[in-house]
């Protein structure tokens, strides 16, 4: 699942978020700093 | 007199979330404990290195505002984070690293403090974790 970046005091809103190591990542979610993209589903092709 | 002058304007941020704007005042220490080794027959207590125990105090204008201070800072309690630390705003490099905890715990925050009249300010301390330095 993709981070996309919503604080502008992680980053810049809109882009991916990749943690570096040791970040709770867990926290920044809780806090709103960020959020998880959903993976968008293809349509079937029938 | 001194030639150079730092941390006028440092970069603070914990568990990646820029915090320069609400912080005072922070100070990283690194730590190598230290073991007597001092035995019979000496006449001056020696010492050899130990485990590292670092540390990372900081001042910060508490905020409750949506992701701001304590939002950043409520779920870490209980629990091990990266924090840094950089001289300046200005690019990294040698004379400008970013100094690194890795793996620092933070034990207590305190959620409400103040005084009449004053800005509510908090002093939290993050311990342990593994000390870096990035230079590029």
């Amino acid at each position: 699942m993709k981070l996309i970046i919503v604080s502008e005091l992680v980053g810049t809103p809109g882009d991916q978020y990749v943690p570096a190591e040791g970040i709770n990542v867990e926290a920044l979610l809780e806090g709103g700093f960020i959020k998880q993209e959903k993976p968008t589903k293809e349509k079937s092709e029938d | 007199m001194a030639t150079s002058t730092y941390l006028t304007n440092p970069v603070v941020t914990v568990n990646s979330v820029a915090l320069t704007g609400f912080c005072t005042s922070a100070t990283m220490n690194r730590v190598q404990e230290s073991i007597d080794t001092t035995s019979f027959g000496q006449s001056s207590r020696e010492y050899s290195s130990g485990l590292a125990n670092n540390e990372c105090t900081m001042t910060l204008f508490m905020t409750y505002a949506a992701s701001e201070v304590y939002a950043t800072l409520k779920a870490l309690v209980g629990t091990r984070t990266t924090v840094t630390l950089k001289p300046t705003s200005a690019a990294t490099s040698a004379t400008n690293p970013v100094l690194t905890l890795t793996g620092a715990y933070l034990e207590t925050l305190p959620v409400l403090t103040g005084a009449v009249g004053e800005m509510s300010q908090i002093d939290i301390t993050f311990t342990g974790g593994v000390y870096t330095e990035v230079i590029v």
